[in-house]
């Protein structure tokens, strides 16, 4: 047979257990109260006074139904829930009902209110046992809340230079203007989204004498002026690409009317035939523009509508350049046929 | 760990400097970012090598910029958390000095890939500790004794702070109550 274990017995007086339980409750055996840890008491300000019955100090949450602390005791074995009477905080523990004189023994201790607790009654180190956890919980909670904030910073940073990388692959560098991956794009969703819009296709006349003449700087610096004259001359909601060396698209969204896509075409070729100087050298270019409108085709479609476009093109260069040229509802009809 | 240190001495450079001297490293370092992410990782060794280049564009030794980024750490007024998390270590200096061994473990429990060099310490006297640390990183060390010289204050004792050949730094504790020191409550400061 087993040897039982020895059983020990201690005593402890109230000093001892206030600093080994700062959150022990001793009631006699009607529920009246003896002590109280002084972290306790702190917690239950003005109520823990001696002789305060249990009922007063607390609303029992589990086990369910049970009012007192004999209930209490009795009832969940060894561990409960309380809520307390003042300010509401809430506490779980563990009873001892003591043998011979019948006093209740309870060591409470805070839950997931831990940290509010800390904040309301403004707790220290000092108010809690060396062997309390609290202290590394409040820690935690808080180097997680740094972690976070560190983390949601990054995501940030990164977005931004997501979104930062994604306009600069799609923006030609020298204009300012979109490319030709971003032209497409859009083209592709116009056309999908069958909205009315014109497409202008545009090329540069005597941009290859400048360059042959006056060197490469003086033809990146129309081809920036250029990009100056088509952002001003369009609305944000329009898009204009450089699609190739002096090739450049312009959607005008919403606009059909064959009028207005003629102003505009026109307006933008009288602006770059108006001489630009490049360090005291006058370059004189201008521009060739062809252009159709989605609501000429029955199914728009990007690859069609610029096949469309530069037939346009070819037509205002044949014509003497310098000028815009729109084939018209009739002429995409014959094409098609 | 490098990343920690890069993002330290980058706030710090710019910060305590400027923008453009923060810049002037990164261009002599031949390093195509302006910015290092604390949360991601760099090759190791980087922080030393990017501390050796900011010693030469700002003109001080290197050890002397590694011991101020810790001094900044604990109390530059934006990165009051830093010094929140350290004093959760202990009531008293001594307490703080203890917790620094495990520190490793505490930041592992918020990020379990941090790898924070570990920590020894030796009680060589009533007042008087010895600690080591063993990190990849030559300017860890400096760091560390920036921070145990900042965290002295900010605790109200008087130390004399002085670091060793091998990563150690031995501090003796002249008065531990030297003066009041900053407040410090455990419940996070209302923002």
């Amino acid at each position: 047979m087993q040897a039982k274990p020895p059983t020990h017995r201690i005593e402890l007086d109230t000093a001892a257990l206030a600093h080994f339980m700062p959150m022990h409750l001793l009631l006699d055996a009607e529920g009246r109260a003896l002590s109280y840890g002084p972290t306790l008491a702190r917690v239950l300000q003005d109520d823990a006074v001696p002789g305060a019955r249990f009922e007063d100090l607390f609303e029992v949450r589990a086990p369910w139904g049970a009012t007192t602390v004999q209930e209490v005791v009795a009832r969940a074995g060894s561990r409960f829930r309380l809520l307390t009477r003042h300010g509401g905080t809430g506490l779980r523990g563990l009873g001892l009902k003591e043998a011979p004189d019948g006093n209740i023994l309870l060591n409470l201790s805070f839950g997931i209110d831990l940290i509010s607790s800390v904040r309301d009654f403004a707790l220290t180190d000092a108010d809690f046992a060396a062997t309390d956890l609290a202290i590394e919980l409040l820690y935690l909670a808080e180097a997680n809340a740094a972690v976070t904030r560190e983390l949601r910073g990054l995501n940030l940073r990164l977005e931004g230079a997501r979104v930062a990388a994604e306009e600069e692959a799609m923006t030609d560098p020298l204009t300012g203007l979109r490319n030709r991956r971003a032209a497409d794009l859009v083209l592709d969703r116009l056309c999908a989204a069958r909205a009315g819009f014109g497409l202008l296709h545009m090329d540069l006349d005597y941009f290859k004498s400048v360059n042959d003449t006056l060197g490469h700087a003086a033809g990146d610096f129309v081809l920036a002026n250029v990009g100056r004259i088509l952002r001003d001359q369009l609305r944000s909601e329009d898009v204009a690409a450089r699609v190739g060396g002096d090739e450049f698209v312009v959607l005008v969204v919403g606009r059909s009317d064959p009028k207005t896509l003629q102003t505009i075409a026109d307006r933008i070729i009288a602006r770059i035939n108006q001489p630009m100087e490049f360090e005291g050298q006058a370059c004189r270019i201008s521009a060739s523009i062809g252009i159709v409108r989605s609501s000429d085709h029955l199914n728009p479609e990007a690859g069609m509508l610029m096949a469309a476009a530069d037939r346009a093109l070819y037509a205002a260069k044949h014509a003497g350049r310098g000028r815009a040229v729109l084939l018209a509802a009739r002429d995409a009809a014959e094409e098609a046929g | 760990m490098d990343a920690l240190l890069l993002r330290s001495l980058q706030d710090y450079v710019i910060d305590t400097f400027s923008q453009d001297h923060w810049l002037r490293v990164c261009q002599s370092a031949g390093i195509a970012a302006e910015t290092f992410e604390p949360m991601l990782r760099y090759e190791p060794g980087l922080a030393d090598r990017i501390a050796g280049v900011a010693a030469g564009v700002l003109g001080r030794p290197v050890e002397a910029i590694w011991e101020d980024v810790g001094i900044y750490l604990v109390t530059n007024p934006d990165r009051e958390g830093v010094r929140r998390l350290l004093r959760f270590g202990g009531m008293s200096y001594s307490e703080f000095l203890y917790s620094l061994v495990e520190m490793p473990g505490r930041a592992r429990l918020a990020m379990p890939d941090l790898d924070l060099p570990e920590v020894t310490l030796e009680e060589l006297a009533a007042d008087r500790f010895r600690i080591c640390c063993q990190s990849h990183l030559r300017g860890t060390q400096r760091v560390l004794a920036g921070v145990l010289t900042a965290m002295a204050d900010d605790y109200g004792a008087l130390c004399v702070i002085e670091p060793e050949a091998g990563g150690c730094t031995t501090i003796s504790i002249l008065d531990s109550r030297h003066a009041s020191g900053r407040q410090f409550a455990l419940a996070t400061p209302e923002r």
